[in-house]
């Protein structure tokens, strides 16, 4: 997959859920900013960086060793490998369960990964 | 190592109850969750939760959660929260890896309290991006609140599914199509969802939900080699268990979800009635709580017999090892049989995933193209570790 491919976003607007009626309205906090392939990405501090990835319409983490498809986040919980991603140099790491950290460098990522990826 | 009288692993319904009832007859508690909260399925569930003591019944899952957390803290149980309990080992000694950090425990009872996970079933487009479970939906919209699309399908049916179309349309999701199962669904797209096919018709959407109903995950005391019985009911095999809950395993409990019960009272039931006997407390308290239980056996299960897989369409079935649907049907063709064959011939099942989002699509596939019966077709081997870890959880257990 060509680097420009990287970071799409497919789902556009808002997609934060601001108001709800048992939740109540979406609780003030700090943003940080994390960059994926890149491109600087709001997200709220202590969430997953696959949730921060939803909310920016980014849904490819990463593409398979095998032929190259794309995966996306599937359990939500740690349990598949769709949601691996190259973080601040760590290639497979599992972005539902990883928070976000200001400054973080978040690569999608080819096959395995590797160590370097993330760190160019 | 740690000691403790009575370690619960999962803090659900199920290990929160268990764990209080153990506190409250003098044991020394410690309460293992992989999550950040205690809760597990009520964490991220809105709609009411019925059938619990008065003030907290009716109440959203989230409120719920947030009760059962208070509780188990005000009760002076140990609580390791974002603590992953990945393997289960002689006399009783559970390893827990908490980030970077690992130890064991070690405790006269464990009660496995480790709920379920969400069966998924494959169909061509599976492995989109847009395509997640009913587990993960909830996840997004209510813990995390975000919208994982806009246009969602809703594959599934009964109270679940009618649960999670309702979250997307009240998070401000429009749910453009329900699907009883798989059959007939198709997910198209170039990088992800963009349409869904069901029976030939096409919808534009970006979201798949599947709410296949749960399967029971009692890995862990599985790990522990602990004999299991096939419940038609749920579907699959589950731990053989006494009349306190107790496995084949000495001092090795299973409750909850994990052992194929389905409602949130049921699953506090029997946690409090496993917590009672884990703690040796009195006769007549334990004797109390198998009553209540037994008062609470009438729901029918969430989860459904062995489907059938798709048609023959070309799609992947292992999504770790993108091991495909062809290659699992002519593994049992070349004469395949158990779960393990499949494994060794495919790699199916060798995963991450442990084989729990393609063994059931497998053992369909035993069951319909090789003739074994769903009640022969047994859980993989279990080995540990129960999730990825780090290696230095590993090496420090030679210590
Ligand atoms: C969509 C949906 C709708 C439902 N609707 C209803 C309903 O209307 N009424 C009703 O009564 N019930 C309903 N249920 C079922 C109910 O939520 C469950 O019966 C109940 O939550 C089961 O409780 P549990 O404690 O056994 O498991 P869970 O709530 O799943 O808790 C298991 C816990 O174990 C933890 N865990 C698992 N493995 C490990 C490990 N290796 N190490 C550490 N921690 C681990 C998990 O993080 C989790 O917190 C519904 C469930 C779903 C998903
Ligand atoms: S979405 Fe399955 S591991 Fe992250």
């Amino acid at each position: 997959m060509p680097a420009d491919e990287g970071a799409v976003e497919s789902v556009s607007g808002d997609l934060r859920v601001r108001q709800h009626p048992v939740l109540g309205d979406l609780p003030p906090t700090t943003e940080v900013t994390i960059y994926v392939d890149d491109r600087p990405i709001p997200a709220r501090a202590g969430e997953p960086i696959a949730a921060a990835l939803l909310a920016a319409g980014i849904r490819v983490c990463r593409t398979m060793p095998n032929r190259g498809r794309p995966r996306g986040p599937f359990c939500g919980v740690g349990r598949c490998t769709d949601c691996l991603m190259t973080v601040d140099g760590e290639p497979s790491v599992r972005t539902c369960v990883t928070p976000v950290r200001d400054g973080q460098r978040i690569v999608t990522q080819r096959g395995l990964g590797s160590w370097e990826e993330g760190t160019a | 190592m740690k000691q403790a009288d009575v370690v619960v692993v999962g803090g659900g319904p199920a290990g929160c109850a268990a764990a209080l009832a153990a506190a409250g007859a003098g044991a020394r508690v410690v309460l293992v969750d992989e999550q950040p909260d205690l809760g597990g399925h009520l964490r991220w569930r809105v709609a009411p939760t019925h059938g619990l003591e008065p003030d907290l019944d009716g109440q959203p899952g989230v409120r719920v959660a947030a009760a059962l957390a208070e509780r188990v803290a005000a009760a002076g149980v140990e609580v390791a929260r974002g603590s992953v309990a990945w393997g289960f080992f002689e006399d009783n000694v559970v390893g827990v890896v908490e980030g970077e950090t690992a130890y064991t425990l070690r405790a006269a009872s464990v009660i496995v309290a480790t709920g379920s996970t969400d069966r998924v079933l494959p169909f061509p487009g599976w492995t989109l991006p847009g395509v997640m479970t009913a587990r993960a939906a909830q996840l997004f919209l209510h813990v995390h609140r975000v919208l994982p699309g806009r246009r969602v399908v809703v594959v599934g049916d009964g109270p679940d599914a009618d649960e999670v179309a309702n979250a997307f349309a009240v998070a401000g999701a429009e749910v453009v199509a329900r699907v009883p199962g798989v059959a007939g669904l198709q997910a198209g797209g170039d990088r992800e969802v963009e349409e869904v096919e069901v029976d030939g018709q096409s919808y534009a959407a970006d979201t798949v939900v599947l709410t296949l109903g749960r399967l029971p995950d009692p890995e862990l005391a599985l790990q522990a080699r602990v004999e299991t019985v096939f419940d038609a009911a749920v579907g699959a095999h589950v731990p053989r268990r006494d009349e306190h809950l107790a496995t084949s395993q000495p001092g090795v409990y299973v409750v909850g979800e994990a052992a194929g019960a389905v409602s949130v009272a049921e699953a506090m039931a029997e946690g409090r009635l496993a917590g009672l006997a884990a703690a040796g407390a009195p006769e007549a308290d334990i004797a109390a709580a198998r009553e209540a239980l037994q008062g609470l056996r009438t729901a029918t299960s969430g989860n459904r017999a062995l489907p059938v897989v798709n048609a023959d369409v070309p799609m992947c079935l292992c999504r770790c090892e993108e091991v495909t649907l062809a290659a699992v049907r002519q593994a049992i063709a070349e004469g395949a049989t158990t779960l393990d064959d499949v494994k060794r011939r495919t790699r199916a099942g060798m995963g991450i995933c442990q084989g729990i989002f393609c063994l059931p699509a497998v053992a369909a596939l035993l069951r319909d193209e090789a003739g074994v019966p769903a009640e022969e077709i047994v859980p993989m081997t279990a080995r540990p570790p129960a999730r990825a870890i780090p290696l230095s959880a590993l090496t420090m257990l030679e210590e």
